[in-house]
């Protein structure tokens, strides 16, 4: 049987995200679930819940990539990739009616990257943080624990602000977490902390990004950039329009499978 | 699972003759901690004490840079939190053994102002220490009397601590043996310029690193045999790591078994490590010193300039020999992309990363640079972070053949 469906599977720190498509590389069926502590169990089980999901028999399935922190750890891949890879031939899909997409912020369960992409849409340079969680997608959840709200909320949040967001110096967790206390100690609203506490990691991402240089259309993605008012602060603090794509959590997991679609042509063309 | 298991497990086509210089590594690290030449030795913390000196003494130097975690944690306990692994792990190891009995001098060189102030707290713990003075430029004349000087004076420290005098013979006889070393070194250099390559950069770590405590004469025909070794591959056509894997340079601060956690990672994730400019390695072995055949003194002062004028050590002000250093490596290794790599606390090294990567990018070459230290818990961030640019060198790779 010829095989007409490819997969990407990319494993974070927090989310496994999967991606099914077919040889035109549209996406056929999608899944994310909980990293949790068994990284080859908990993606097999959302490859099976994929494949489930979209009725693809896996026999159809021609090839498979794994990226991701964890890509090493899911034994079913064909090729495994390094997520900065993947997410830029991600980026260049997600940003096609757009137009032509030069630099990608990402900010991940504990990563935060920016990759500059060449006119091809190849990685020709990249920036991340050090190995704290500062400024990471580890963080805001921390923060919404500390302020006892959903993850969910920190967008309204922000959006709710009425009066100058507070200033946060640190974005290490660890002393973020004793700064934003006192600051509540000191009477200012949750309001306010939550649109301090994006506009402090605005801030990070605009230092990384003058290592790299900011060009052409600007991507941002992942799980973060589901909210709002962090992607106000960015474009704020970054003086630009940012492209958000409709599933931002999505776009490194559908490059890992197109590049998975890619090789599979590859092997067959050798 | 031991670095060493790794390098000698998990890599295919390991060179037969890579069996020796495994089994230092065996007796040192994993036998006696001592293990290494009979008679005194005399301790180095640097690349830049001439162990020609410490050979007509009729001793043997030890170059003591320790690359161990461990004795990273240990050295914490003695010294500020934030100084480089190599300095603590250097420093702790030496308070671990608490022997200043075995080794009757420690010469550290200025180089770093960690390892200078890390030796007066090893005279605390009653090592004897000398402190070998270096100018903080290399090339006015004041630079090269001072550091002759400075040559001449351990020269006589030497002398005392042994109790031998150093002699126009007994400088030849040190000479013919570091030579010897240095002609094999020279030999394998040129072999690992092979494109398909013959050689993994992690056995040639491997090569440099047991110079630091092997005997010499063992090294030497160690080497003598992997160089006839490496040859015959050269001739029968073996090729490492396949035709797309891209061709690194290592550079920055040195790496020491066994933190060799960044070298490993680059060919674990299918680069070719086809060369270095590091202390611990190239640096180490490939200049050699032009004697001048008249008296003793004239001896000392070409050994002293043969440690002064190539030297691309980071502690000079300015140091553009590195750049240029470094853009002939790339050449004559057809190398796709630079690795630089800082130790956490290494100021010296991190200030250079800079002017370095804005000197490669002006001539194309890409450049990642990492910062780690001794532990292993950034093994995930590094591990992608040089996948990446691996990729993105094999893409790069790709075009260019288009």
């Amino acid at each position: 049987m010829n095989p007409s469906y490819f997969v990407g599977i990319d494993i974070g720190s927090t989310t496994i995200k999967a991606v099914l498509i077919d040889r035109n590389q549209t996406i056929q069926g999608q899944v994310k679930r909980p990293t949790g502590g068994n990284y080859h169990q908990n993606a097999k089980e959302a490859f099976d819940q994929l494949l489930a999901e979209a009725d693809v028999d896996p026999e159809a399935v021609g090839y498979v990539i794994s990226t991701g922190y964890g890509r090493k750890l899911f034994k079913l891949a064909d090729e495994t990739i390094s997520e900065i890879t993947a997410n830029a031939r991600g980026a260049v899909k997600v940003g096609e009616g757009a137009g032509t997409v030069r630099t990608v912020i990402n900010i991940g369960g504990q990563d935060l990257k920016i990759i500059a992409l060449d006119e091809d849409g190849h990685c020709s340079n990249f920036a991340m943080n050090d190995k704290c969680a500062a400024g990471t997608g580890r963080f805001l959840e921390m923060v919404a624990v500390n302020l006892e709200v959903e993850l969910e909320e920190l967008g309204q949040l922000h959006a709710d602000c009425q009066a100058t967001p507070v200033v946060i110096n640190s974005t290490c967790t660890v002393f973020a977490d004793s700064e934003i206390i006192s600051i509540l100690a000191k009477g200012h609203s949750k309001a306010e902390v939550v649109a301090g506490v994006h506009y402090s990691i605005a801030r990070r991402i605009a230092r990384l990004t003058k290592r790299v240089g900011v060009d052409g259309i600007v991507l941002f993605d992942g799980g973060p950039a589901l909210n709002p008012g962090l992607v106000e602060a960015v474009q704020t603090e970054l003086m630009r329009e940012l492209l958000v794509p409709q599933y931002p959590q999505m776009t490194t997991a559908w490059g890992a499978a197109i590049l998975a679609l890619e090789a599979a042509q590859e092997l067959h063309d050798a | 699972m031991s670095v060493l298991d790794r390098i000698c497990n998990e890599f295919p086509d390991n060179p037969k003759a890579m069996g020796r210089f495994y089994r230092f590594f065996e007796q040192r690290h994993q036998g006696q901690a001592d293990w290494g030449p009979a008679g005194t030795r005399i301790g180095t913390a640097c690349v830049q004490v001439p162990e020609e000196l410490i050979y007509a003494v009729g001793a043997t130097p030890e170059r003591l840079c320790n690359g161990a975690y461990t004795f990273d944690q240990i050295g914490s306990e003695f010294l500020p939190i934030k100084s480089c692994s190599l300095v603590k792990a250097t420093h702790g190891v030496l308070a671990m053994q608490n022997r200043p009995d075995r080794l009757p001098l420690v010469v550290l060189p200025t180089t770093c102002d960690q390892k200078k102030k890390s030796g007066v707290l090893l005279e605390d713990m009653g090592y004897h220490t000398w402190v070998m003075e270096m100018p903080p430029y290399k090339d006015t004349p004041e630079a090269v009397e001072y550091w002759r000087a400075s040559v001449a004076k351990l020269a006589g420290e030497l002398e005392r601590t042994t109790g031998r005098k150093i002699t126009k013979k007994g400088l030849r006889d040190a000479l013919a043996k570091t030579q010897a070393a240095k002609a094999q070194y020279r030999r394998f250099h040129q072999l690992r310029k092979l494109d398909p390559a013959v050689i993994w950069g992690k056995d040639a770590f491997l090569v440099t690193n047991s110079y630091f405590f092997a005997p010499i004469e063992d090294w030497t025909d160690a080497l003598s045999q992997l160089n006839d070794e490496l040859e015959k591959r050269r001739d029968t056509g073996t090729s490492l790591g396949g035709k797309k894997a891209p061709r690194v340079l290592f550079t920055g601060s040195p790496p020491i078994f066994p933190n060799l956690k960044v070298p490993l990672m680059i060919e674990e994730l299918g680069g070719l490590l086809v060369t270095d400019e590091v202390c611990s390695s190239t640096r180490l072995l490939y200049d050699a010193p032009a004697p001048v055949e008249e008296g003793k003194y004239e001896w000392v002062e070409s050994i002293a300039d043969r440690y002064l004028k190539p030297c691309t050590c980071p502690c000079y002000a300015p140091n553009e020999d590195r750049k240029r250093k470094l853009a002939r490596l790339v050449e004559d290794f057809a190398v796709d992309g630079v690795i630089y790599q800082s130790l956490s606390g290494c100021q010296l090294y991190e200030f250079e990363q800079k002017p370095v990567e804005r000197f490669l990018a002006e001539r194309g070459i890409p450049m990642l640079y990492l910062e780690s230290d001794y532990s292993p818990e950034d093994q995930g961030q590094l591990s992608t972070r040089i996948e990446a640019f691996l990729e993105s060198l094999k893409t790069k790779k790709r075009k260019r053949k288009l």
